[in-house]
């Protein structure tokens, strides 16, 4: 029988996607978080000196991503072949294109700036994502809710979890996308993704 | 299944559009390679599904964007990315690795207009950034390669692919990187032009700015 273990802070970050893959796939598996001060006595563990990092049976992996679609294809959530995993794959890369000005805004340090910049995200940034996602939605979701292929797939709970985030943010980003706010609506009422989200670590991000 | 009924849309450049070449080069995949220069981009790219490129098209239209999924998709279909899931994933870890440091490249450094931000920015890249990134590299290919060749088992797989590209690019853009990490990259680069139908591709691809 395989073992599973998830190394990360206490917090949803770059884990959160894997933690919502072992949810839904009702895998169970050792969810490691490290707090600041333990942490740097366990960074020569980590394959690339970094978090998340799976540790599967013996080997280790780095990369959120990768462990996620790792995790994600063992579990059936993948896609159920070679072009409907690139479909999922697409949209991954294309909820990934909303995070780099997103950073940006967590490290200005200058309180005025952060609000422009953060203005400027709403405003700007995240429409021609969301657009961009709703476009995939369409093109790939064969009519339902999910985002490939009228079933759950890593590419919903990604979502799922960048988009609270955002929620957290800004409570109306998703007003005017209907279909996206369906979607996470959707992926809520799973019930084994439900029975995770009541019982997890409530961390600001 | 082979037939240039699969296409290819991607400027007449390498940057985020030759890894899938490549993969299709080492696959003999035939495809129709769709290049377009900036000028006559804006007619394509009302036809791409999110107005961007690369775009790989099916012959029933199904079109899939994103250049890394475009490989990755590729890479499957050709053999090239791995022979099992965990293997996969390890290909992807490097793959991520690779990618994370293009982008400091390319973010901080190549496109930079200012002179002098370049110049630190460069210093500050080869000194730490690719160091670092060399000795990551270093690490996974100990803990995943068992053929001194590749990066990840014992064959061919699309990160020595990429590594290779995203090197090449590198020494063409800052020469004196040959000196201080060409070493490292000597049997990636020995493995990719000892391959024929690689070196076929390399040796009759078309010159491009980047």
């Amino acid at each position: 029988m395989s073992t599973y273990k998830l190394y990360y802070f206490n917090s949803r970050g770059r884990a959160e996607v894997s933690r919502l893959i072992f949810a839904a796939a009702g895998q169970k598996y050792e969810d490691i978080r490290y707090n600041q001060d333990e942490w740097p006595s366990h960074k020569t563990e980590m394959p690339l000196g970094q978090m998340p990092a799976l540790e599967f049976n013996s080997t280790k992996l780095p990369q959120s991503k990768s462990i996620a679609r790792f995790l994600a294809k063992q579990f059936h959530l993948a896609g159920r072949d070679n072009l409907e995993q690139a479909k999922v794959d697409a949209v991954i890369d294309t909820i990934d294109d909303l995070i780099p000005k997103l950073i940006s805004i967590f490290f200005e340090q200058d309180e005025t700036k952060k609000e422009e910049l953060r203005k400027k995200y709403f405003d700007e940034e995240l429409p021609k994502h969301f657009q961009n996602l709703n476009v995939l939605l369409k093109e790939f979701g064969n009519g339902g809710p999910f985002f490939v292929g009228n079933h759950l797939t890593w590419a919903d709970l990604y979502f799922y979890d960048l988009s609270e985030t955002l929620l957290g943010m800004n409570g109306n980003c998703l007003e005017t996308y209907p279909r996206l706010k369906q979607n996470r609506e959707e992926v809520e009422k799973q019930p084994k993704i439900a029975e995770y989200l009541n019982n997890r670590p409530k961390t600001p991000f | 299944m082979s037939d240039s009924d699969i296409k290819f849309y991607y400027f007449n450049l390498q940057a985020r559009g030759e890894l899938t070449r490549l993969i299709f080069a080492a696959a003999g995949r035939s495809y129709e390679d769709i290049r377009f220069g900036f000028d006559t981009w804006p007619e394509y790219k009302p036809k791409m599904i999110l107005g961007q490129c690369p775009v790989l098209e099916f012959a029933d239209g199904t079109q899939i964007p994103q250049s890394l999924t475009v490989a990755r998709y590729a890479a499957r279909e050709a053999g090239l990315a791995g022979s099992d899931n965990l293997e996969s994933a390890k290909i992807d870890a490097v793959v991520d690795t690779q990618r994370d440091i293009n982008e400091v490249f390319y973010g901080k450094v190549f496109f930079e207009k200012d002179e002098a931000k370049k110049a630190e920015e460069m210093e500050k890249f080869l000194t730490e950034t690719l160091v670092k990134h060399v000795e990551n590299l270093g690490k996974l290919k100990k803990a995943y390669s068992t053929n001194e060749s590749y990066f990840v088992g014992d064959k061919l797989s699309w990160a020595d692919l990429f590594v290779f590209q995203s090197i090449q690019v590198l020494l063409k853009a800052v020469p004196e990187v040959q000196g201080k990490f060409g070493d490292q990259f000597k049997s990636l680069f020995d493995a990719i032009n000892g391959n024929d139908k690689l070196k076929a591709y390399l040796d009759a691809r078309p010159e491009t700015d980047f």
